[in-house]
């Protein structure tokens, strides 16, 4: 059986292409797809930054044909690529070792937009659910998600990639964290009503303020995002009576010099008994007068500021990256020890029956031969048993162990010679057929 | 035994520091989560190595300035303790544990050297000024130690330095509110402490001052805090002012303490 993994990212991919492409709920599109002798089971991942197929494929070569058509055909409906682009410069694909390393660094976010962004791991999740809830998914992709999920949690808590914020809105969240204990009891004064007072009201109703306000030179506008949030809609007029009852002040509206200065928030500052302000100036140019910053107890950050906190973030993250690459590769070999470990499952299985059928041939004449009571026969099942037992326990245990590791593969060869599992006329080997026939349960439990 | 104690409780608390230092560099790796189990194991045992020490034949005296430092280090412990309970305020504790394993080394190397106490005509008094002065110098210790972190925050938020190392710091509002509480309990315990003072020098000379250099410059450190006091709660004053004050006001009170006593 092959893993293979085909699909389209932000890297390879536009967003105008991967739209095309991208599935609400991947279900029907899977039950096509496994429906076709070429795909045993698939797992559908699609994000705005992906489009991913996760198929096991009995045959690599008719399941990656399969993947490619699925892509072209299904999703994409058969319509050509923009720009010019060609499907193979588009769509990536990779097999077994490679795909199971792909998985793994998807799910861990290494391989996102945004480095240890947290969203990833319950996008990969929800589409692992959908599959198995589908029942388009099977033992090994079982396995195999079980063990990215694994994987994603080792990286999250073993290294620091997820916790250095890198959006200007999160970065401003985070030292708001540093200023005051608690958000839940704070307000906030939003001046402007653009595209970054709209992304910092996601990320301040997120951390879970109090109130919000949103103040802008057009109340229609204000009034728009403030229903949008369940925030308070205002005129500028009324910024500076908004400052005194606000614990963070974010601004980003368009003015010929700044709209915020130092005496008005020195008036501010006494009317709410000193208590820090907290002041975000994302306008450029400038919204609040830099000499504000000198004010006992407000803190003002502009986007230069932010834009540094968030690029030391950024580069935290891309240190921490090479330690999180470090945990994928040992899940990715643990992953292939149990892999390898299951191609041992058949040989074991036709050794204990080679050896289970000799035993109670031995037995069935002996019995015969002595005309043993049904005590007796008991007790030579009991005693050949043991012995089988305990003679089959160090090669068949040695064998689990040796099949993991590089060149396991030689210890199964050698198994089949010295016992003659692939000898037809050896004594047992009608017990063959029998092993065999259980082969599939065993690999699924195991 | 006594001194094993001490040693003991001071190695608690230099690891409960260490763990806080950590728990700050790696809080991915939850040192942080050591540092109140650590701090509460070597506040235990502070407790157990005092009752040991005064239930000794021929203890040494509890008015001894190294006594009387440890005695407000543990009260110091005891208060961080009931501090984390109510925020994350690991960082604090970084800075009481050094303190407090200073203190506690410092009383098991004296221990034997001091007389030991003689039964006074002032009777209970002496004990009673140094407990109050004691539990007084703790929590207006810890409000020192709090505006100490406090500047050094405020200064590298206005400095828009990288935060990645304040993140398991306290937020400044913690601090300000530690201040505040701090204060709030730590000037009654003082002036307290003060006028058992006063009391003693009275039941030993007839008066209730005498005038030395411990009474007069004890009296300027209670005029200070008196300031302190009413400067946070009556003028309104908080954040950097009062932590400055409050940094400031806890190296003259240490000054008094030590660097006067050791004189006198």
């Amino acid at each position: 059986m092959k893993i293979l993994l085909v699909g389209m990212n932000h890297r390879t991919a536009p967003v105008e292409v991967r739209e095309r492409f991208a599935v609400g709920d991947p279900l029907p599109w899977l039950a096509k797809l496994v429906d076709s002798p070429e795909i045993d089971e698939a797992v559908l991942v699609s994000t705005c930054n992906r489009v991913e197929v996760i198929a096991a494929a009995p045959n690599l070569e008719a399941g990656r044909h399969r993947l490619r058509s699925f892509f072209h055909r299904e999703l994409g409906q058969a319509a050509p690529l923009p720009q010019h682009r060609s499907e193979s410069a588009v769509l990536y694909e990779h097999v077994d070792g490679d795909a199971v390393r792909h998985l793994f660094r998807v799910a861990a976010s290494i391989d996102s937009l945004v480095v240890g962004e947290p969203q990833i791991l319950g996008q990969v999740k929800q589409a692992y659910r959908v599959a198995a809830e589908g029942g388009v998914c099977g033992p090994l992709l079982n396995r195999l998600f079980a063990s990215a999920f694994a994987s994603a949690k080792r990286v999250r808590s073993e290294t620091q990639i997820a916790s250095r914020p890198v959006s200007m809105a999160r970065v401003a969240v985070d030292l708001a964290r540093q200023i005051f204990e608690t958000l839940e009891d704070k307000h906030a004064l939003l001046v402007g009503a653009g595209d970054m007072i709209e992304a910092a009201l996601v990320a301040l109703r997120g951390a879970g303020l109090a109130s919000v306000a949103v103040a802008n030179r057009t109340p229609e506008r204000a009034r728009e995002l403030a229903a949008r949030f369940g925030a308070s809609a205002h005129g500028l007029d009324e910024v500076p009576r908004l400052l005194a009852a606000s614990d963070v002040v974010l601004t980003s509206i368009g003015v010929d010099r700044p709209l915020l200065d130092a005496p008005l928030f020195e008036e501010a500052l006494r009317a709410r008994r000193r208590r820090p302000i907290f002041a975000i100036d994302l306008g450029v140019p400038r919204n609040i007068d830099p000499a504000v910053n000198q004010l006992d107890d407000v803190y003002l950050y502009d986007v230069d500021d932010l834009g540094g906190v968030a690029e030391a973030n950024a580069e935290e993250r891309r240190r921490e990256t090479l330690r999180a690459e470090a945990i994928v590769q040992e899940e990715v070999e643990r992953w292939g020890g149990w892999l390898s470990a299951l191609q041992a499952v058949p040989t074991i299985r036709r050794l204990r029956a080679r050896a289970e059928s000799i035993r109670q041939g031995e037995v069935d004449k002996i019995v015969t031969k002595l005309g043993l009571d049904e005590a007796q026969q008991r007790g030579v099942e009991a005693l050949t048993r043991a012995v089988v037992n305990k003679l089959l326990h160090a090669p068949v245990s040695r064998l689990r162990e040796q099949a993991e590791r590089e060149g396991g593969l030689a210890y199964l060869e050698a198994a089949k010679v010295l016992f003659a599992l692939d000898d037809s006329t050896a004594p047992g080997a009608e017990a063959d057929a029998v092993a065999d026939d259980t082969r599939g349960d065993d690999e699924s439990s195991s | 035994m006594v001194v094993e104690l001490f040693h003991s409780t001071a190695a608690l608390y230099l690891l409960a520091g260490l763990a806080g230092l950590l728990g700050i560099a790696l809080p991915k790796a939850r040192f942080g989560r050591a540092v109140p189990w650590l701090l509460a194991a070597g506040a235990t045992l502070h407790g157990i190595a005092f009752a040991r020490l005064h239930t000794l034949p021929n203890p040494p005296q509890l008015t001894d300035t190294p006594s009387a430092i440890s005695l407000a280090a543990w009260l110091a412990v005891i208060v961080s303790l009931l501090l984390l309970r109510s925020g994350r305020l690991e960082g604090l504790a970084v800075l009481v544990s050094p303190l407090a394993f200073l203190s506690v080394f410092y009383e098991s190397f004296t221990l034997y050297a001091n007389a030991p106490a003689v039964a006074s005509e002032a009777g209970s008094w002496p004990h009673l000024h140094v407990i109050l002065a004691s539990a007084g110098l703790a929590l207006l210790g810890v409000a020192g130690l709090a505006g100490a972190l406090f500047l050094a925050e405020d200064r590298a938020l206005k400095a828009k330095r990288a935060p990645s190392l304040r993140r398991g710091l306290p937020s400044l509002e913690a601090l300000d509110r530690v201040n505040a509480v701090t204060l709030a309990a730590g000037f009654p315990l003082l002036s307290c402490g003060v006028v058992a003072g006063m009391l003693w020098t009275q039941a030993e000379t007839g008066h209730l001052f005498v005038g030395g250099a411990h009474a007069v410059w004890s009296v300027i450190a209670w005029a200070i805090y008196l300031a302190l006091v009413v400067a946070r709660f009556v003028a309104g004053r908080r954040g950097r002012e009062a932590a400055a004050c409050a940094a400031i006001g806890f190296a003259f009170l240490l000054f008094v303490v030590i660097g006067v006593g050791a004189v006198v």
